[in-house]
């Protein structure tokens, strides 16, 4: 592939950052971010229960295991999704047995990938999704798929430095309307977004939301 | 709304899944007759009581799967949280 | 003025006054002050005029339940103005009242009242039907009711979930003592009052009361319990479901909460009941609540000479308080004593006396009455209750124990303030017991959450002393007749009149005379109904029973309920350019897409002369992978699988098991065990599903894995005569040559530098056509390269409804707009694609039975003898000279390539055969004739041009 062709993420709007930046900066002080990290490679591996591969991996449905580079989730009974880069993604597919029923499918361009950070990060979703967030149903590193506004999300809670995080995955389609009905559920905690740097490649689009003429 | 009891997901709302209908064997399509056939697509018991249904959990674990329900209290067989009719019970 | 000196008690804010605007009107509140509070303070007694009668009203219970007490204010109409808190600049009008609430007109219906009885508008309105319009104009101008303002702003409603261990209606005292008592066991809670304040009756009660309300709200904030106040729990449902409205919110304008509580405590305390007895719906008659409401926390005045006619301590506290502010008490009458009150006499503005039963009169312009409570059951209803009727205390209490919805406060029992916190500490303390075991439960059952360790709590069991019933008087009508249903204007006149016509059952009586089906819902008039009816049949209260309560506890605004509205769109990553590019936006599903670029014509004329290029990403797409994808494929498609090579796609259609029409789509086998499946845009998740379905529950022990691409790729179709030159420039790794790479195939390479793109040549179009799938995070990329390389070749990008046309010319269906739930795969003239010969696929039976069904409507292609003429879609096809249907256009378009109407059509098959004359009537009426023709495709029928 070509250097100068780089990955588009499907946010593209551009949102005013208060701290004078294009793109906002994550912060690290429990503040309130949704984050764009569409970019990360996603692998997903499933494997029927006769093969080695869900002891190998160690992690049950509903669970999720960060290592330095890489974060394993198990999305579905007999799946997991590998979100990291392509490379490390790669280290743990390469140290499994692959033989029998297994599948690895790169889900990189399917999924929108944003991470929702801060204190009141749960607040937030329960404005937009009907599962219970408390620490003794999702505890850190739990994951879950559900309805957020109204489009069907895998969601791990991956907390950092002890603030609340959660990764949230949709359909590539619905990504710039989900950024922007987390944003709008989290305006009056005071949310920033953070997008990906933008391709040079691809022209600037007019922000606002566009929608079909009325028949 | 009701809880219903994923076997893989734990309990979640109704709304999170899809009800497929009740349970019932498909007939052999190679020897089936019209009536067998169109009683397979149309005809449901819809008896009161205890009722085997098969529910979608779609936005959750994807995984089909079947219940017991009683159609006259709205119990699961194994209820996710104590119904109002199990005074003191849980 | 009517405003008192300071009181003790008081909650409104003497030094921020608040200018308000009554009917046009300068007045001055205070902050804390309500409408009601602020209106009455300035000397105002009639705030309404009564909804058929159109009789002056003033304020009868000064709370959220007030009848009398709906005003405008600015845009919003139905404003209760007794719990409406005011805000500086508010603009208040009377609603329904013309020319002024001082002199309405309408109050001429006072006079004809005879005439507006029960049923009346069953019985008045009925003949002759031809009438009816007329009436509906001028009853129109009688309906009550605001004004609704269609230019007013969308205000911001919101929805959040929770889901606390415990939630607790109502904050009273009991209320708040059984949060409390609940969060110090440990649970999460969530404390619901319906009011602006904690403390229920202890706000306008004794200085007693008063401490202890501020005991027991310090409480509440010790154990952290979440507290909502002005916030209704409407609704009880399934496994404690529990609908909240918050209208306090600081951000939305109210929020819709939806609990799922492990527990429910019940705790809304009791509604204050009015008397029924001539004249009680006068300005001046009202209960003792709100005498004391408006005395104890507001300051205010409520009359100048007051008779209080009592038969609890309620009636006689508010005799003290109205005494100690300088009202003078004329009269006590002491329904305890058997003294009774018959009749309010009085003018226009307020009562001038009251008519006891022993015949004396006393004058005053206040008539205060106390005769018992009405016990609002309605949450305990819903979660499967039927309260029964105490006669011994005059009113209805829970019937039945119910494991997760505990009742507490006046609406379990009496008892004094002691006993009252007692019971509601335990229930608090059962309720955590009963929800920590939910919750262990739940995260047993929950594979995320922390494993359950401990073991279940204790003190499962209720053991509750029960509350003491204190003895009370019943209380309902006096010997005269007057108002049971004030929202309603429905008299115990009209009920017994109802009841002697034979609606002599409460649903019944309910539905024909609407009594407690206004905005009070029941609260205030719902026994005083059954009681009258029970008098007039000569029967008990508990025998006659009551309606049930259902949900909402209090109405609704459509905007709560509406809450965020949550539209999901979806858009390629290709969109961009496509709003850059001035692109007409068309609305497909949920996905928004190119309908056009200007000219769709154009853009067809262009695709065919040279090359054309469109979005079609919403097209579904199915990876599947695993050793037995060619059983599944076999099983879902009514065609083969089994010998498709690697390299190849087929076209495939699918049925239910109905046998019919699906899906349909093509799918391609890229490696010995890997095929990509597409699906109709819309059918992408049903389809999913239904494979899932059947691998599931039919096929376990297949081993097939779907996982939904369609986003993850970028879809392209490149379609027209220059085509394979366009793709030549920018294609690596894939030979295009027509022997190497021909129709029906398949190719995976690397496209304008983008690695991992699948290709396939079909042709949805009839034109040589490449469609090309990139990672999706390259789309716009591979897009705009086309474009750039094939400038000299003429490329142009065509939308939804060029590619609309040009299917239609080529004669290809598109399920759901040819196909209908009822159309099986023979009429799609595709019948030979259906292999009996397989050992089962989806519909097989029916599709057997189909094909030898002649008598079923089949696809068509038909074009109009007049080439001009372009048949609306869905215009009818009848029989020549009758009106007898024999089938329908499905689609219709003018073909920029053939300049001519075309049409498809689903006809019955004696009018199927290729040269039948049909008769088609157009949407004006006008019958034109067409033709069947000889092939589906209008266009190139050899389909040489996409072979090419």
């Amino acid at each position: 592939m070509a250097d100068d062709v780089t990955f588009e993420s499907p946010v593209i709007k551009t949102y005013p950052a208060p701290d004078g930046t294009r793109h906002g900066a994550d912060r690290h002080d429990g503040s309130l971010t949704l984050s764009d990290s569409s970019s990360t490679a996603k692998t997903i591996l499933r494997a029927g229960p006769e093969t080695g591969v869900a002891s190998r991996i160690g992690v049950g449905f509903g669970t999720s295991r960060t290592e330095p580079d890489v974060l394993i989730a198990g999305q579905r009974p007999g799946e997991w999704i590998l979100l990291g880069s392509a490379a490390a993604n790669r280290a743990v597919i390469d140290g499994l047995d692959l033989s029998g029923f297994v599948s690895v499918i790169d889900h990189t361009h399917s999924r929108a990938l944003f991470r929702l950070t801060g204190a009141d990060a749960a607040s937030v979703l329960e404005k937009v999704c009907s599962l219970d967030w408390s620490d003794t149903m999702t505890p850190d590193g739990a994951t879950a798929s559900a309805s957020v506004a109204k489009v069907t999300c895998d969601i791990i809670r991956a907390d950092r430095a002890g603030i609340r995080s959660y990764l949230i995955a949709c359909d590539r389609s619905f990504g710039q309307y989900l950024f922007d009905a987390i944003l709008d559920a989290g305006e009056e905690f005071g949310i920033t977004p953070v997008t990906l740097q933008e391709s040079s490649r691809c022209r600037p689009v007019a922000p606002g939301p566009w929608r079909p003429p009325p028949p | 709304m009701l809880l219903v009891p994923c076997p893989n997901c734990g309990p979640r709302n109704a709304a999170d899944l899809h009800y497929v209908g009740e349970t019932g064997a498909r007939p052999d399509p190679g020897t089936a007759t019209p009536e067998e056939w169109r009683h397979y697509l149309y005809l449901k018991g819809n008896r009161a009581g205890l009722l085997r249904e098969t529910w979608y959990c779609r936005s959750g674990c994807r995984r089909y799967f079947v219940l017991e329900r009683d159609t006259t209290t709205n119990q699961f067989a194994d209820p996710p949280l104590p119904g109002p009719e199990i005074e003191g019970k849980t | 003025m009517s405003r008192l000196l300071y009181q003790p008690g008081e909650v409104i804010d003497r030094s921020r006054p608040v200018g308000l605007t009554w009917n046009s009107k300068a007045i001055r509140g205070f902050e804390g002050d309500t409408i009601a509070s602020a209106l009455t303070a300035n000397g105002v007694r009639i705030v309404s005029r009564s909804m058929k009668y159109h009789r002056p009203r003033g304020y009868v219970t000064n709370d959220y339940w007030d009848p009398n007490g709906f005003v405008q204010v600015g845009d919003d109409p139905n404003v209760r103005s007794a719990h409406r808190l005011v805000e500086p600049g508010m603009i208040i009008d009377a609603q329904n009242v013309w020319p002024s609430l001082d002199h309405d007109l309408k109050a001429v219906n006072g006079l004809v009242s005879r005439f507006l009885t029960a049923g009346f508008y069953y019985k008045t309105f009925m003949r002759p039907r031809k009438l009816w319009p007329a009436y509906e104009k001028v009853l129109a101008t009688f309906a009550p009711g605001g004004k609704v303002d269609l230019d007013s702003p969308h205000h911001y409603h919101d929805k959040r979930y929770t889901h606390p261990d415990v939630v607790v209606a109502g904050g009273g005292p009991a209320g708040m003592a059984s949060a409390a008592a609940a969060a110090e066991a440990g649970a999460r809670v969530l404390l619901v009052e319906h009011h602006h304040h904690l403390g229920g009756h202890l706000l306008w009660g004794s200085a007693d009361d008063r401490a202890l309300a501020r005991h027991l709200a310090a409480d509440v904030a010790a154990a952290g319990v979440e507290v909502l106040t002005d916030s209704t729990v409407t609704g009880r449902y399934d496994d404690n479901w529990t609908a909240i409205v918050q209208r306090n919110h600081p951000v939305a304008v109210e929020r819709l909460v939806k609990a799922r509580a492990k527990v429910m405590i019940v705790a809304p305390g009791l509604i204050e009941r009015p008397y029924v007895f001539a004249g009680n719906d006068k300005p001046g008659v009202m209960m003792s609540g709100a005498v004391r409401r408006f005395v104890n926390m507001y300051a205010v005045r409520p009359g100048t000479t007051a008779v209080v006619f009592t038969a609890n301590a309620d009636g006689d506290a508010a005799a003290e308080d109205l005494d100690r502010v300088g009202v003078e008490v004329a009269r006590v009458v002491d329904a305890r004593q058997g003294e009774n009150i018959v009749r309010a006499h009085g003018g226009a503005r307020s009562i001038s006396s009251v008519e006891l039963a022993d015949g004396v009169k006393v004058s005053c312009d206040l008539l205060v009455t106390a005769t018992g409570w009405t016990a609002p059951t309605t949450l305990l209803n819903m979660a499967g209750d039927r309260p029964a009727y105490d006669e011994s205390s005059a009113r209805f209490f829970p019937s039945r124990p119910i494991g997760t919805v505990l009742a507490t406060g006046g609406i379990a029992g009496d008892g004094s303030a002691d006993q009252l916190v007692e019971h509601a500490r335990a229930t608090g303390r059962l309720a955590a017991a009963r929800a920590g075991a939910a919750a262990q439960r739940l995260q047993a059952a929950t594979p995320r959450a922390v494993a359950v360790d401990g073991p279940e709590p204790d003190g499962l069991a209720d053991t509750r002393a029960p509350l003491p019933r204190h003895p009370h008087p019943g209380l309902f009508r006096s010997s005269t007749h007057g108002i049971v249903d004030f929202s309603e204007d429905v008299g115990s006149k009209d009920l017994v009149a109802a009841a002697q016509e034979g609606y002599d059952s409460v649903e019944l009586l309910k539905r024909y005379t609407t009594v407690t089906m206004g905005p009070a819902q029941g609260k205030l008039e719902t026994v005083n109904a059954v009681a009258v009816l029970a008098e007039a049949r000569g029967e008990t209260i508990s025998e006659v029973g009551t309606t049930v309560w259902r949900p909402p506890y209090a109405p609704i605004t459509l905007g709560a309920l509406g809450g965020r509205v949550f539209e999901p769109v979806r858009v390629s990553s290709i969109q961009p350019w496509h709003e850059a590019n001035g692109a007409t936006g068309i609305l497909a599903g949920q996905w928004i897409r190119p309908d056009h670029y200007g000219d769709p014509a154009a853009e067809v004329r262009n695709t065919r002369r040279n090359v054309g290029i469109i979005d079609v990403t919403p097209l579904g797409k199915l990876d599947l992978r695993g050793p037995d994808v060619a059983k599944l494929l076999n099983q879902l498609y009514v065609n083969k699988w089994s010998k498709l090579a690697v390299g190849s796609v087929r076209y495939g259609l699918m049925c239910a098991e109905d046998g019919v029409v699906l899906d349909d789509g093509v799918t391609g086998r890229l490696g010995d065990q890997h095929y990509l499946m597409t699906t109709t845009s819309s059918g992408a998740g049903s389809v999913w599903e239904w494979a899932e379905n059947w691998l599931q529950t039919e096929h376990p022990n297949w081993q097939v894995h779907v996982t939904p691409v369609t986003t993850g790729f970028t879809s392209i179709n490149v379609a027209g005569p220059k085509s394979r030159t366009l793709m030549t420039r920018l294609v690596d790794g894939i030979d295009l040559d027509p022997e190497a790479f021909a129709y029906m195939q398949v190719r995976t390479g690397t496209i304008a530098d983008i690695g991992g793109c699948f290709m396939w040549r079909i042709g949805f179009t009839g034109e040589l056509s490449f469609e090309l799938h990139v990672p999706a995070g390259h789309g716009r990329h591979v897009w705009e390269a086309l474009l750039a390389v094939g400038d000299d070749l003429g490329i142009k990008p065509f939308g939804l409804e060029a590619q609309r046309i040009m299917r239609l010319e080529k004669g290809h269906f598109i399920v759901g707009q040819d196909t209908d739930g009822l159309t099986k795969a023979p009429a799609t003239g595709m019948g030979q694609l259906v292999k009996l010969d397989k050992d089962d696929f989806a519909g097989k039976p029916e599709l057997a039975w189909a094909l030898e069904d002649a008598g079923a409507p089949v696809i068509v292609a038909i074009q109009p003898s007049d080439p001009r003429i372009v048949p609306d879609e869905a215009a009818q096809i009848v029989r020549e000279h009758t009106d007898e249907i024999i089938g329908r256009i499905t689609s219709s378009r003018l073909s920029p390539t053939l300049n001519r109407s075309i049409c498809l059509g689903q006809v019955l098959p004696e009018a199927a055969a290729p040269g039948s004359e049909l008769t088609v009537v157009l949407v004006d009426g006008r019958r034109v004739t067409a033709r069947v023709m000889q092939h589906h495709a209008h266009f190139d029928p050899d389909g040489e041009r996409l072979r090419g």
